[in-house]
């Protein structure tokens, strides 16, 4: 049986596709094709964080609280989602399917090697970056998938602005990375 | 002809570039540097990096998401 | 133009220095490595087939209950495996011409940009041109104040987190505890910036103009406008590269 994996792990076509890594062109083809597609099919284009908002509201009703009466989840589409839970969110489907698509290009490519936090120095960069990440797309209503990549896509200048933006977050943020967390 | 290592495994984007770009200054022509990540980014931004600054590159997978990077001044 | 030279991964040259400590100089050539006995590489490929038939049968358990939870399920699945596969990441796009000068990414942000620029003005175009109502335009956002306080934080955020939004979902799948953390507060951060939404919206997104470019340039002269910012961007980031990185050889 293990001679049948290795004879397929050598396998020209299948290193083609499955072991070496794309080129960020192919990735930028690829991604592009995925997202032309789920606008045509789903009528919106592709969002990551908004997902991660009802994440967050779903976790905290759990622990009792209760966001009713917050602005953000006041419309009555929000209110229905919340209603009709997690199981039947096509955001966390699809947010959870990425984990797992990601997952499965990494062993299919023998590839995959579980990586332990190293430092305090990594804790302090990935709950701050988290933090700032969660709470600045939800004011500039969206990630770089959302906001950026798909507010470029609908032509709106909102996501060249947020893109302008992001570009001086990034520096100071490099600054930042040079400084404390290398 | 000397040989230097660089752990970096275990480290964020981009940390491995930089780390790598850092060390790599205060090296000599001809000197080697074996960098070794377990970061898939890295082990496509570094090469690509060295490249475009001339240097030998060679990328090794030594183990299940494991690579060494040697980079020739 | 894949950058990608590493050699079979079946094949064992050189020995296994596993994460020894710093530098060690020695006067050992390098290409000539003797070829001694390396760790065990185990391969993944049956457990991948596992996961991957896992996922089916996600799906197949998904459709059941709606297909659109096993379309979006598919369509995630793709997302990730391509964003891995091509180590895509839209924080090293703005945060590489900081660091090293380099582009290669941002200009592969660029072409995605102008692909799916036109992808969505062809679907937006005719669905108006139907008379039907135009799809996605929930994602023309108002630009105010919180554009930007919510831009700069973002890309702090992503920098210092190691991925954006999906780079830290891509590396959560790829193993990494970092990400996993990260993933954690970003979903906090998600819940307390809903949360001060309100506030938000009272003192600078309402009343913030929404910019629809065909509401202002006409259908054919958004995208060739967006088409040529593109177009210029991706020289300029060409230059960038080549004043920060130097010219190759004979150019």
């Amino acid at each position: 049986m293990k001679q049948l994996w290795e004879k397929i792990s050598k396998n020209r076509y299948y290193q083609m596709v499955f072991k070496n890594p794309f080129t960020y062109i192919t990735g930028a083809v690829l991604l592009s094709i995925m997202q032309i597609a789920l606008f045509a099919y789903s009528g919106n284009p592709w969002g990551v964080s908004g997902t991660f908002a009802n994440w967050g509201a779903w976790l905290y009703q759990l622990f009792g609280g209760s966001v009713e009466k917050w602005f953000y989840f006041s419309s009555s589409g929000a209110q229905a989602t919340l209603d009709a839970g997690i199981l039947s969110h096509t955001g966390t489907m699809l947010n959870v399917g990425l984990i797992f698509g990601a997952l499965l290009a990494t062993l299919l490519a023998s590839q995959f090697k579980f990586k332990k936090i190293k430092s305090l120095r990594q804790v302090v960069a990935a709950v701050l970056g988290g933090l700032l990440m969660g709470y600045g797309a939800r004011l500039a209503g969206g990630c770089n998938i959302g906001a950026l990549f798909s507010g470029v896509a609908s032509l709106s200048l909102s996501g060249w602005v947020f893109a302008a933006f992001l570009l001086v977050g990034a520096f100071i943020g490099s600054k930042l990375l040079a400084k404390f967390f290398m | 002809m000397a040989e230097f290592e660089l752990d970096c495994l275990g480290e964020a984007c981009p940390v491995p570039l930089m780390k790598t770009e850092k060390k790599l200054a205060s090296l000599a022509a001809g000197d080697v540097l074996v960098v070794h990540i377990d970061h898939s980014c890295a082990m496509k931004n570094v090469p690509e990096w060295a490249r475009k600054q001339g240097y030998n590159v060679e990328v090794e997978e030594v183990d299940d998401g494991e690579w060494d990077v040697i980079i020739e001044k | 133009m894949n950058t990608n030279e590493s050699r079979p991964w079946n094949q064992t040259i050189g020995d296994n220095m596993g994460g020894a400590g710093m530098t060690e100089p020695s006067t050992a050539t390098v290409r000539k490595r003797p070829a001694t006995a390396r760790k065990k590489k185990r391969n993944q490929l049956p457990i991948g087939l596992a996961v991957f038939a896992g996922m089916i049968v996600i799906g197949v358990l998904l459709s059941l209950r709606a297909s659109s939870l096993g379309m979006f399920w598919l369509f995630g699945g793709c997302f990730g495996f391509i964003l891995q596969k091509s180590r895509f990441c839209f924080t090293a796009s703005l945060r590489d011409p900081c660091i090293t000068g380099s582009t290669s990414i941002t200009k592969a942000v660029l072409i995605a940009f102008a692909l799916t620029s036109i992808g969505f003005t062809a679907i937006k175009y005719s669905a108006f041109a139907n008379g039907l109502p135009i799809p996605g335009q929930s994602y023309v956002q108002p630009i105010s104040v919180a554009t930007a306080v919510g831009g700069v934080m973002f890309g702090i955020g992503m920098v210092i987190a190691g991925g954006c939004a999906s780079g830290t979902l891509m590396r959560v799948g790829e193993g990494f505890a970092m990400q996993m953390l990260a993933l954690v507060f970003f979903v906090i951060g998600s819940l307390w910036g809903a949360k001060d939404m309100g506030w938000w919206t009272e003192h600078f997104i309402s009343g913030a103009p929404r910019v629809f470019l065909p509401d202002v340039f006409g259908w054919l002269g958004a995208i060739v406008i967006q088409l040529l910012i593109i177009a210029c961007l991706y020289v300029a980031a060409d230059l960038w590269e080549r004043k920060k990185m130097g010219t190759p050889e004979g150019e």
